[in-house]
């Protein structure tokens, strides 16, 4: 079975259709994606901010991480729950369309280097050299503000295979 | 009415051909908007979480307020000068589109919040007890805060999506 298979059966289900038909529900999936991710860089920016001595008072980075730990995986969670969901309701048009699989792949280093280096700088005791310090904190707001950047690109771009007939203002519109 | 005939202006202001005729104006500034609606809600759901004893409770508020403060400042600037940008472009259909009337109100209402919150219980906030929980009104303006600012996210998203918005 190809991706694009699996991506053209995704958008073939009723929920994908039902969505797809529906402004309201598409309107209200991407709020509810969109509030994930303000949890999710909320919280991280607290940690980050922190990091680079910028933080609560005196408070080490490791104990506002660890505090904030279930909102930023809350914010987490409700994102990876929405945008399965809004993708199915344009899969093939995502599929085609270079900023989605750049998001994608964005979003998976973002993980991956949030669940390993950042979490073991955030609950290293004694604290890891400045200079380190920084440089994962201001990576880390990078790559989070990145994947956010490139997810307003799947809305602004069209696949290049289509002439671009419309403009980007119109594009915002659902199918 | 004074408000339309606003609205009629702005749309047939020179700038406003400008920024209509533009293909990179609109996602641009709707990125950045964006951007500067996460900053200052992510900024302030912390706080209302904190408030509410659900989220860092080992930081006493004032000093966690004190902190968060400037980047919830920087965001709203950043939020309001693409805000009245974007809107300009558009402003004869963002005044007929009911998502947007809402969103103003909430906006309204969840500055109002903040506001009284500032100057009545948070001004005896260094006084609060780090290890109790906070005081009624205050956990009762971040549940207000939590959901005007929610209401605010899904408002601004309704708008590209609702009636009275067509672009067509």
């Amino acid at each position: 079975m190809t991706v694009l298979a699996i991506f053209e059966w995704m958008q073939s289900t009723p929920v994908a259709q039902t969505i797809r038909h529906s402004a309201k529900l598409i309107a209200l999936l991407e709020s509810i994606h969109l509030i994930g991710f303000t949890l999710l860089l909320g919280t991280i920016l607290m940690v980050d901010l922190s990091l680079l001595g910028l933080g609560i008072g005196r408070s080490p980075a490791s104990r506002i991480a660890r505090e904030l730990k279930g909102w930023t995986a809350a914010g987490l969670v409700i994102m990876l729950l929405s945008g399965p969901v809004l993708l199915s309701s344009e899969a093939i048009r995502c599929y085609r369309t270079p900023a989605f699989w750049i998001k994608m792949a964005l979003l998976a280093i973002a993980i991956i280097f949030h669940f390993t280096i950042h979490k073991k700088l955030v609950s290293q005791e004694p604290p890891a050299q400045r200079q380190r310090v920084r440089w994962i904190a201001c990576l880390s707001l990078a790559l989070w503000t990145s994947v956010a950047l490139a997810g307003k690109g799947i809305a602004i771009f069209q696949p290049p295979e289509q002439p671009i007939t419309q403009s980007p203002a119109q594009l915002r519109r659902p199918p | 009415m004074f408000l339309l005939s606003i609205c009629q202006w702005l749309d047939s202001t020179r700038l406003n051909a400008a920024m209509r005729t533009s293909n990179w104006f609109f996602p641009a500034f709707d990125t950045i908007h964006t951007l500067g609606i996460v900053l200052v809600a992510g900024t302030i759901m912390l706080v209302d979480l904190r408030l509410l004893g659900l989220a860092l409770r080992s930081e006493p508020v004032a000093a966690l307020v004190k902190r968060i403060v400037p980047w919830t400042l920087s965001g709203f600037a950043l939020m309001f000068v693409t805000g009245a940008l974007l809107f300009s472009s558009e402003a004869v259909k963002l005044y007929h589109s009911p998502a947007f009337r809402i969103k103003l109100v909430l906006l309204a209402l969840a500055g109002l919040n903040a506001l009284i919150f500032h100057l009545t219980i948070y001004r005896d906030a260094s006084n609060w007890d780090p290890a109790a929980a906070a005081p009624l009104r205050a956990r009762l303006a971040g549940l207000l805060s939590l959901a005007f600012w929610i209401g605010i996210i899904t408002a601004g998203r309704a708008i590209a999506y609702g009636s009275g918005y067509d672009l067509g």
